[in-house]
């Protein structure tokens, strides 16, 4: 959950997320978005379990979902703890992973 | 800070390069800017601080960041850091690999806004450390991060990872981040400690150290008043056994260091902190001398007085140089620069070494302190009570302990841990063996019976960060 106490947001942004819509606010990661919207699985591994962000620092790459700036596009690999939520993103997680 | 066009030299071409910027790398450009040197400065996070100082973003106004627990000098560091001139600063950015150029070095980059590489004639390898991997069955299930992937996420993103946290360490960081949580308006499950109670009491035996070192160790026990106070449990003597849950976490079940089970604590998070492990595959891919890091484990770049590595114009500075705290990382900051200086001949040897002086007797007092605490945290007898033959020893490649057992029962003479890594695939994932090897080296230095600082490490390779091809075209 978000803190509240002495924090001041930047402006919402809505981006997709698996086909729906998502919430977050500028400066967040899709890390954070993604843990706020109630998304707790990132990926699969090869044997379909679940993984998520571990280590919040770029290191351990379990928190790695795709991202396409269009619906048809061909997407990119990216650290979600790395990578901030911007506008009109497109966002896939927990796709089987052939690595 | 200004951009990079002042001096004649071109564009991606600096004096020195660094790599990273937290508290070793803001001291060290601190300390060299004046002179008229052209930096960059590269790291991964968008902006600087290293992991201690996870800035929030530029879009949040956060009162009060990081205003309790003894972090101001550091933030006067970062203050004076963001206004120097003659430092360029790339952030979001990967670094893949470190190589001779043209009678300088290059660092090979990765990052949206960064150009492919960038050359200098000296680097300083200021890259940090990571947590500790403590692997145990269930480990790898969504909610069970790392305490340091915890606090940045609150400290930095201001989001609490959990509506329930329980910690389990060995490290006393996880009582100030689970003070962090609690005061942040999230609820802490309890925080349990692999040492006895009894431990506690050893830090009598270095009281001369610990008071001149308050800061982490204070802020610790205040942090456990405030816990207690909050009716917060903290337990002793316990590991995790196993983490429940269907595809998420939901609770763990712990243990006695003898094995005995203990409570299943209700959870949808746990904060893991056994100890930190240098961040050095950058220089030892180069070909950098290194050497086992106790007691937490991984390979520390081993280096001279002036924090000079084995090789030629590469500097290392901070917990890259052994896991030590940020007081450690910003003094060899500052000797690394002078070292820089006096090479550069920008300074003479007699300057140089006054100005050392007082560095050298703090670095002395720093790693008292820093083996004190490490004498009381040591997680060795924890590790090998939580892992057991299911659990998955390597996160990426699905390795199990038992697999790693079969493999060296199948292959007599073959031990070495590389050897494992071939047979196994244990090492070859993305994370670059970063949360594996440890463990396959403690396995393998345990089975041979040999002591665990002759123990050999996976090579480091190129690319030091796991990228996409297209951006290596």
């Amino acid at each position: 959950m978000r803190a509240i106490q002495g924090v001041a947001r930047g402006p919402a942004i809505r981006f997709t997320v698996d086909g729906r819509a998502v919430e977050a606010f500028a400066g967040e990661t899709l890390a954070t978005a993604l843990l706020a919207a109630g998304i707790r699985v990132f990926r699969r591994d090869q044997e379909g379990g679940g993984r998520a962000p571990y280590c919040n620092m770029g290191a351990c790459y379990e928190c790695l979902v795709w991202v396409s700036e269009a619906p048809s596009g061909p997407g990119v690999r990216v650290r979600a703890c790395l990578t901030p939520a911007r506008a009109d993103m497109i966002v896939r997680t927990a796709a089987a992973d052939d690595l | 800070m200004t951009s990079d066009r002042a001096s004649g030299v071109a564009e991606n071409e600096y004096d020195v390069a660094v790599v990273g910027g937290g508290p070793a790398a803001m001291a060290f450009a601190r300390t060299v800017a004046p002179y008229g040197l052209k930096l960059v400065v590269l790291d991964e996070q968008p902006r600087p601080g290293g992991q201690i100082l996870r800035q929030p973003p530029r879009e949040f106004t956060v009162t009060g960041w990081l205003a309790s627990g003894g972090y101001d000098g550091l933030k006067r560091l970062l203050g004076r850091f963001d206004g120097l001139d003659g430092v360029r600063w790339i952030g979001s950015t990967s670094v893949l690999g470190l190589s001779p150029a043209d009678g300088g070095l290059e660092l090979s980059l990765a990052g949206l806004d960064a150009p492919r590489a960038v050359r200098a004639r000296r680097v300083l390898v200021a890259t940090g450390c990571q947590e500790l991997a403590a692997p145990f069955p269930g480990w790898t299930m969504p909610g069970v991060m790392t305490a340091g992937g915890v606090q940045t996420l609150l400290k930095s993103q201001q989001f609490i990872a959990g509506d329930r946290i329980l910690f389990c360490g060995v490290h006393p960081l996880q009582l100030i981040v689970a003070d962090q949580v609690t005061s942040a308006g999230g609820t802490v499950a309890g925080v349990v400690f692999a040492q006895p109670w009894s431990s506690a009491w050893g830090l009598a035996r270095y009281a001369g150290t610990a008071l001149s070192n308050l800061g982490l160790l204070g802020q610790a026990a205040r942090a456990m008043i405030r816990l207690r106070r909050r009716g917060v449990p903290i337990l002793f003597g316990q590991v995790p056994r196993r983490a429940l849950g269907g595809d998420v976490l939901e609770a763990v079940e712990l243990q006695s260091l003898a094995g005995e089970a203990r409570s299943a604590i209700a959870c949808d998070g746990l904060a893991l902190c056994y100890g930190f492990t240098p961040q050095s595959e950058l220089p030892r891919s180069a070909g950098a001398d290194f050497a086992w890091d106790e007691p937490y484990g991984g390979w520390r770049v081993v280096h001279d007085a002036w924090m000079r590595s084995s090789l030629p114009g590469v500097q290392v500075a901070g917990e890259v140089t052994g896991v030590g705290g940020a007081v450690k990382s910003t003094i060899e900051g500052e000797i690394a620069a002078l070292g820089l200086l006096r090479d550069e001949g920008l300074i003479s040897e007699g300057e140089a070494q006054a100005r050392a002086r007082p560095l050298a007797r703090a670095h002395r007092d720093v790693l008292a302190f820093a083996a004190m605490l490490k004498a009381l945290t040591s997680p060795g007898l924890a590790l090998s009570k939580m892992a057991c033959d299911e659990t998955m020893i390597c996160r990426c490649e699905m390795v199990r302990l038992a697999d790693l057992k079969a493999a060296r029962a199948q292959n007599v003479q073959v031990g070495r841990p590389s050897a494992l890594k071939l047979l196994t695939r244990a090492g070859m994932g993305l994370c670059g063996a970063r949360n594996c090897e440890c463990a396959v080296v403690r396995y393998v230095a345990a089975a041979d019976g040999r002591p665990i600082e002759a123990a050999d490490a996976f090579t480091a390779r190129f690319p030091t960060r796991s990228t996409s091809i297209a951006s290596l075209l």
